[in-house]
């Protein structure tokens, strides 16, 4: 039974005793065990040091020693030291990508402050993460889940080696937050675009810091919810991203299984360009919304009754914020296969579908 | 359920942990203080369940200002330059006004449009604007009976509270979830409510919940010293967030539904700290020609003491009291003219530039 249950079944029980107060015998016997349990709590705080003072303190004490600092080579601008998780008893670390992968030398250094050289084991591109290896026995590790850990809301401890201000043998950071959502981001870093291409687990624990790369994302049985990813922005919003690549994604990687990536192009119908027999409205410029200048007489948009200065708000569920986006989306229709497009015409927004043909 | 073959022990338990309290005199050690902690995930989800009906996603279409790729130098560089969006926005009234943050539409987007929580998509029309808040209302047509949230009352905040802002900025249908807590009930001259749950371009125009899923206020970016309709977003992420409580603010809301814009209220003076042996105030230096100070009355060597019915520190805490009206509001203030007292209301108004054209600018303290 976990922690969790047995808090799940007192909350219960609760509601029980009050239904049965009458019972005068479940009143006695609860007064003696309540009298037990005012002398172990008080007995317990006899040396001012009482774990339940601390409700997250069990989950990081158990995160701690399955953290490494890892300390590479850096540049101005990115930080060579990051932060590794030990997954296994024979000494493999999992980290994020990043710059201090590339140096001669990536030293690990355990929680009793011994210190190791890493080898690189592989990186996955999607997860934008590494495996490492050390030559040496670890007992202390995370096992890694199969499942997601972990839902929206929940508390998540984020530990990691931020600013490297833990120094040696002095324990990791931990900050508190909670899960903000599981989804894809379309990230960069820096100015350019990062194939992480999966899920990602948003947490609103500042994580995007020097250093925390590769740290532990735990729950408060201190189980691993993820590892804290490389330090991305989001396009949607400009901002940095804090949030950890999931562990389930983490125990394919660790077992060298395919991770899935984002959705590849609808299946072929038909080989050969895509042509609804739209000309598109191109005088603004690439950065300008998609509206539609001219219909080709016969066309599948002229059979459906498309319109001049219609614009073009999405396909397939793609959102077309302007004209690069219209053309990166369209080269991946395939003739023959319907697809549905939101149109605004006028103050109306449509929802078409529509069967490109191939391209005359 | 096994559970109902009663487990009486257990049962006791909760007893257990109260009575211990009762005989600790304080919360070491109690088992309840973890389990509150174990059970605020759920709180956080049944509250954020609670206002999802009355969430939208705001896409915008066109404007200025790149959507990706480089950055551009000057006040669109940076975190200045703003995401591709989706934004946030909350359904105000079962007709179709929607709330939101100006900020989503820092690049003047020819085209927005909303999705409702139902999956409709509307086109919508901008009406009227809050400068000083950094809110904006959207309406859509053809919409009726939808969905409303409930608005938290300001007056039962505490600091310290649960907080939990909502945001679906990253561009998921889900919305993403921040908890925290407020940190102050009043800020930025009372207009805001600020707390530490993250607030950033994820959920401007989102609301910021209490624990039963009622709303505190909408998420905005704000600063006490700029109006910039971007200015306050560098505090993204950073345990410092804003969040404009929506309860009293129905006047305003009215406004901008019918396309007002509201500014801020200036008074066209400039002011020099009072000498200390005259005592706390502001000394009034200069008075703008045509200002609403000159209209009213105040002239140059009047020494404000009260403002609103607060007694004045000095010009920041004059500027910040100022702060707590809008152009065309009036002001109470309560001046001292040698051995006089003068007590008088001045009607702020927009747009005031600095200095009068035969005047230099002066220069800091700013004009207020």
């Amino acid at each position: 039974m976990s922690v969790s249950d047995v808090i799940k079944d007192r909350a219960m029980g609760a509601s029980m005793t009050r239904r049965r107060r009458k019972n005068f015998a479940q009143s006695v016997c609860i007064a003696l065990v309540a009298a037990f349990a005012y002398f172990t709590a008080t007995t317990a705080c006899a040396d001012g040091t009482n774990e339940k003072d601390s409700v997250f303190a069990e989950a990081l004490a158990y995160a701690q020693p399955r953290c490494v600092k890892l300390y590479g080579a850096g540049t101005n601008v990115e930080a060579g030291y990051a932060t590794g998780l030990i997954v296994s008893d024979d000494g493999l670390i999992l980290t994020a990508q990043g710059i201090y992968l590339a140096g001669d030398r990536l030293r690990a250094v355990l929680a009793d402050g011994s210190t190791y050289d890493t080898t690189l084991v592989r990186r996955s591109e999607p997860l934008q993460a590494a495996l490492l290896k050390i030559d040496a026995k670890t007992p202390n590790y995370f096992p890694l889940a199969k499942e997601p850990i972990g839902e929206k809301g929940d508390w998540v401890l984020a530990v990691s080696n931020l600013f490297k201000v833990a120094a040696n043998k002095e324990w990791l950071s931990a900050n508190l937050g909670v899960i903000s959502l599981r989804t894809r981001v379309d990230a960069r870093h820096r100015t350019q675009d990062v194939p992480y291409d999966a899920e990602m687990l948003l947490v609103d624990a500042i994580t995007s810091n020097p250093g925390a790369s590769g740290g532990a994302v735990i729950d408060m049985d201190g189980r691993l919810v993820g590892m804290i990813g490389k330090l991305l922005e989001s396009k949607n919003t400009n901002t940095r991203i804090n949030y950890a690549v999931p562990a389930d994604l983490l125990y394919k990687f660790v077992r060298n299984e395919p991770i899935e990536v984002a959705e590849s192009p609808p299946a072929s119908a038909g080989d050969g360009k895509a042509s609804l027999g739209l000309r598109m409205f191109t005088v603004g410029g690439m950065r300008s919304p998609a509206y539609v200048d001219r219909i080709v007489p016969g066309s599948p948009a002229a059979k459906l009754g498309m319109k001049r200065d219609d614009l073009i708000m999405q396909i397939d569920g793609e959102t077309v914020k302007d004209l690069r986006d219209y053309e990166r989306i369209f080269a991946t229709l395939r003739p023959g296969v319907e697809i549905t497009i939101i149109v605004k015409r006028k103050r109306d927004v449509l929802s078409l579908q529509i069967t490109p043909e191939a391209e005359k | 359920m096994y559970l109902a073959a009663g487990s009486r022990i257990a049962g006791a338990l909760p007893i257990i942990a109260a009575l211990s309290v009762v005989f600790q005199g304080d919360l070491r050690g109690d088992e309840s203080v973890r389990q509150g902690y174990r059970l605020a995930p759920k709180a956080f989800r049944a509250a954020v369940a609670r206002v999802a009906p009355s969430l939208v996603t705001i896409e915008t279409f066109g404007g200025v200002g790149p959507s990706a790729g480089r950055a551009q130098r000057g006040t669109m560089s940076g975190i200045n330059r703003p995401g591709e969006g989706p934004t946030t926005g909350m359904v105000v009234s079962s007709d179709g006004y929607i709330i939101t943050s100006t900020f989503n539409f820092i690049r003047k987007p020819a085209i927005i449009t909303v999705i409702l929580s139902d999956g409709t998509r509307k086109v919508a029309e901008l009406l009227g604007s809050d400068e000083t808040r950094k809110l904006c209302v959207l309406k859509i047509e053809g919409v009726s009976d939808l969905p409303l949230f409930e608005s938290a009352p300001r007056s039962e905040l505490r600091v310290g509270q649960w907080a939990i802002t909502v945001g679906v900025g990253y561009g998921d249908e889900e919305p993403a979830v921040s908890a925290g807590i407020i940190s102050a009930t009043s800020r930025v001259s009372q207009r805001a409510v600020q707390t530490d749950a993250n607030i950033s371009p994820a959920n401007y125009g989102g609301p910021l919940l209490d624990v039963e899923g009622r709303v505190i206020g909408v998420c905005v970016p704000l600063t006490p010293g700029s109006a910039d309709v971007g200015s306050g977003v560098e505090w993204y992420d950073s345990g410092i967030g804003f969040a404009v409580p929506l309860a009293g603010y129905e006047p305003i809301l009215e406004r901008m539904k019918k396309g007002e814009v509201i500014q801020p209220g200036k008074m066209g003076v400039t002011g020099k700290p009072a000498d200390t042996k005259t005592g706390a105030g502001v000394v009034i230096d200069k008075v703008m020609r045509g200002s609403p100070a000159e209209k009213a009355g105040v002239k140059s060597g009047d020494r404000v003491v009260r403002a609103d019915g607060d007694e004045v520190l000095d010009m920041t805490h004059l500027i910040t009291i100022v702060g707590r009206f809008i152009a065309g509001d009036e002001i109470a203030l309560e001046l001292k003219r040698g051995e006089e007292t003068v007590e008088l209301k001045v009607k702020l108004e927009a747009g005031l530039e600095q200095g009068a054209p035969d005047e230099p600018a002066p220069r800091a303290p700013e004009p207020d």
